[in-house]
């Protein structure tokens, strides 16, 4: 963990709110960019992010109990993710969901879940391992998810590979689970947890 | 738009459009009661939402970067500050009722 991170975390578990308020700054420099890119998963939505986030570091001054003997970086994002972003997205989601249909335990678990495979590894190891598993996949079914990920609506996805939008919702989603038993199995071989 | 009784590979699809978008709030608007229930039925739709939100987080976690983090610091100051405010109003006004009272 970086030291300036270290020091900062330090001095946030202190007793006195004024030293507390000042670690804020270099607390919030090293750890923005990990928590928003978190967020991300699960809003999609940058201003959603930042405001959610903006609340989640006033929590954290105001009770960061959570956050003593904190080990590492993952062990921080953990902790974060757990007892101050899951309860702040938790939020957000009982305000859209007013009037939507879902439960409210399947309401939270699409938006604030528990922590799946891989939720804590970086973007960069995430980067690599997805491209590491798309690489084992078809051809056709390679191609759909990355023009997906490359931001193509599905009828756009449908006429680059000449078929429906129908095929291409079911050709996704048949890959996207072969993409998860890969996952699974990655996670198996590095020792990881289901 | 969306069609209405989606099936489950509709579903995750347009979950997945939605959340790469940023529009969730039209996908959860968008259920219909049996298609909730689909959802809540399927282990399979809850397995590929993991995959979905990794994805979305490797293809476009990148482009969440405020350019100035200096400002968004000083929103965070900005509510703790307005916290404090609370705070101290909150102890003070028994006190302050009390000699209302007199």
């Amino acid at each position: 963990m970086d030291k300036r991170l270290r020091n900062a975390l330090k001095q946030l578990t202190a007793s006195d709110t004024e030293s507390r308020r000042r670690a804020m700054e270099p607390f919030v420099r090293a750890t923005f960019a990990p928590f928003i890119g978190h967020l991300h998963r699960y809003l999609g939505n940058e201003v959603e992010c930042e405001d959610v986030l903006e609340d989640v570091y006033a929590d954290i001054w105001e009770n960061p109990d959570h956050l003593r003997d904190i080990e590492d970086d993952r062990h921080l994002l953990r902790t974060v993710y757990l007892y101050y972003m899951r309860k702040r997205l938790r939020e957000v989601y009982r305000r859209m969901n007013r009037r939507a249909s879902l439960s409210q335990d399947d309401l939270q678990n699409l938006m604030a879940p528990d922590l799946g495979l891989c939720d804590l590894i970086s973007q960069e190891e995430l980067k690599q391992l997805l491209h590491k598993m798309l690489g084992k996949l078809k051809a056709r079914e390679r191609k759909a998810i990355e023009l997906w990920m490359e931001g193509m609506s599905n009828r756009a996805i449908a006429n680059q590979l000449e078929t429906t939008v129908g095929a291409v919702k079911m050709l996704e989603f048949r890959t996207i689970l072969k993409l998860r038993e890969m996952l699974k199995e990655h996670c198996r071989a590095s020792g990881g947890e289901d | 738009m969306m069609n209405a009784d989606r099936e489950i590979q509709e579903l995750l699809a347009d979950y997945a459009s939605s959340l790469r978008d940023g529009c969730l709030p039209t996908f959860l608007k968008s259920l219909t009661r049996d298609e909730a229930r689909r959802i809540s039925e399927s282990r399979d739709f809850w397995d590929a939402t993991e995959i979905v939100r990794l994805m979305n987080s490797a293809g476009f976690g990148d482009k969440v970067m405020t350019p100035d983090v200096g400002l968004f610091i000083s929103r965070v100051d900005a509510g703790i500050a307005s916290r404090i405010k609370k705070a101290q109003a909150s102890t003070r006004s028994p006190s302050r009722s009390h000699v209302n009272l007199q």
